[in-house]
C-alpha cells in the first residue's frame, strides 16, 4: 500500500512532464464550455489550424455520419453535428498525435492499442446506439480514450512496463492483474489522473477510470459499463491488442443494469465488426 | 501472394514474406526459394500458413483443407483467451458470436487477419 502511494505520488509529479493537449483543442474546449460562444467563434479557432480543419471535414465526410450531402465548411460542419461533436473529434484526433513514438518496435506496440481502443470506441457506439443513448459520440471517444493509461505506461514508465510484459508473456494474464501485483496501480489509475489534468469532462475522467468496475463510476456507471462491455467484445473479435491475450471478465452488476438481450449479442457485435473496417480506412 | 498452409507448401515456391516463430525469430526471409528441409523446420516450430509469391489459382484445388485448419486454429486462439472466463454463462454467448464471426471472416477476407495477429 506504501509502495502504490509513492508510486502513483511520483507519477503525478512526473505528469507535469508529460505532453500537454495542442492549445487550439484547449482554446476549442475552452469555447465548448462557454454558453456564449457561437459556431462562428468556434470556426474562428478551427480554421486558424489547418490540420485540424482538414481532418475535421474529412471525418465529417466520412460514412461515420453518413450524412447526405458533402460538407465543405467547417461553419456548416459546426452546425450539423454540434459543439460538443466536435470537441470530441478533434480531441480524439489529437491524442493519439501527442504519444506518436518515432521508436519501430513501440510504434507497432501502439498501434496495435490504437487498434484495440478504435475497436472498442466502435465497440462502444453501436452498443450506444441499441440502447438509444443519446449522446453516442461521447462514448466514442470513451472508448478510444479508456486505455490511455498504458500508453502513459509505455513512452513514460518504460522500465516498469517492460516488467509488466515479461509478467504478461509468462504467465499469460490480463495486463491489468500484472499491473497491480508489480506496481501496485493499474493503467485506470493512470488514465485518470491524466484525463484530469487534460481537464476533460468528469464523465469521460469517470469511465477511464472506473471500465474495469463500472459500478465505481458513480452516476457515470452505465457509460462505464457501456465502455467495459464494449472492451470485452472487441478484444473477442481480435480488433488490436490491449498488451494481454486475455478476455477481462464480465461484470455481472453492469451486465444486468443495460440490459442488453443476450440473443442480441451476435447482432451488436457484427455491426462493430462492419463499422470497425469502415472507419480504419479512413482515420 | 498467395497464403499457403504448411501442409500445402512445396519446395521451390517462394517466399512473399519472411517467416518467423512464434517469439519472433527470422527463420527464413522474404524471396527465398523453399526447400525440403525449410519446410520440415517450419513444422517443428509450428509454423501454421506463410505467404509464397504467385497468383492464385490451382492452390485454390486444395483450399478446403486449409480453412477447416485455419478455423481450428482461431478457435483454439478464441478459446485460450476465455479460458478464465467461461462459468459466465453470457461470456459462452459471446464466445459463441465471436467465434461465428471470426470465422466468416477468414476465408473471404484473408488480409484482415494481419490484425489479428498477437
Amino acid at each position: 500500500m506504501q509502495k502504490r502511494t509513492l508510486d502513483l505520488k511520483r507519477i503525478v509529479s512526473r505528469i507535469d512532464d508529460l505532453p500537454t493537449l495542442p492549445r487550439t483543442v484547449l482554446k476549442i474546449t475552452e469555447l465548448v464550455n462557454d454558453p456564449k460562444s457561437s459556431a462562428k467563434d468556434l470556426a474562428r479557432v478551427i480554421t486558424d489550424d489547418q490540420i485540424l480543419t482538414a481532418r475535421l471535414l474529412k471525418l465529417v465526410n466520412s460514412s461515420f455520419y453518413g450524412l447526405p450531402q458533402r460538407i465543405s465548411t467547417v461553419t456548416g460542419a459546426i452546425v450539423l453535428i454540434g459543439f460538443d461533436a466536435i470537441r470530441n473529434l478533434l480531441l480524439t484526433t489529437s491524442v493519439f498525435d501527442l504519444f506518436a513514438d518515432r521508436n519501430k518496435k513501440k510504434q507497432q506496440k501502439q498501434e496495435k492499442f490504437w487498434d484495440h481502443s478504435l475497436g472498442c470506441a466502435v465497440g462502444a457506439k453501436v452498443i450506444g446506439n441499441y440502447l438509444r443513448y443519446d449522446n453516442i459520440e461521447e462514448l466514442f471517444v470513451a472508448g478510444l480514450l479508456h486505455d490511455i493509461g498504458k500508453i502513459v505506461e509505455m513512452m513514460f514508465q518504460p522500465h516498469e512496463f517492460s516488467k509488466v510484459v515479461a509478467v504478461i508473456s509468462r504467465e499469460n494474464i490480463l495486463m491489468i492483474t500484472a499491473e497491480i501485483r508489480i506496481l501496485g496501480y493499474s493503467h485506470a489509475e493512470i488514465g485518470k489522473l491524466l484525463a484530469e489534468k487534460w481537464n476533460l469532462p468528469s464523465k469521460l475522467v469517470q469511465i477511464i477510470a472506473h471500465h474495469h468496475q463500472p459500478n465505481d463510476a458513480g452516476s457515470f456507471a452505465m457509460e462505464a459499463a457501456i465502455v467495459h462491455l464494449a472492451d470485452i467484445f472487441c478484444r473477442s473479435l481480435n480488433m488490436g491488442s490491449g498488451g494481454d491475450n486475455k478476455i477481462p471478465p464480465l461484470d455481472r452488476i453492469a451486465w444486468e443494469s443495460l440490459k442488453i438481450q443476450t440473443n442480441a449479442i451476435e447482432g451488436i457485435m457484427e455491426t462493430m465488426r462492419d463499422e470497425y473496417g469502415d472507419i480504419r480506412s479512413f482515420i | 501472394m498467395i497464403r499457403v498452409n504448411i501442409a500445402d507448401l512445396k519446395p521451390g515456391m517462394v517466399l512473399a514474406h519472411s517467416v518467423r516463430n512464434h517469439q519472433g525469430v527470422m527463420l527464413l526471409g522474404a524471396g527465398t526459394k523453399i526447400t525440403k528441409k525449410n519446410i520440415r523446420i517450419f513444422k517443428s516450430w509450428g509454423v501454421i500458413d506463410v505467404s509464397v509469391a504467385g497468383e492464385l489459382d490451382e492452390p485454390r484445388a486444395a483450399g478446403e483443407m486449409p480453412v477447416a485448419e485455419e478455423n481450428e486454429a482461431v478457435e483454439m486462439e478464441l478459446k485460450e483467451k476465455f479460458s478464465d472466463v467461461m462459468a459466465d454463462s453470457v461470456m459462452v454467448e459471446i464466445f459463441n458470436a465471436a467465434s461465428k464471426l471470426l470465422m466468416k471472416d477468414l476465408p473471404k477476407n484473408k488480409n484482415a487477419k494481419k490484425n489479428s495477429r498477437p
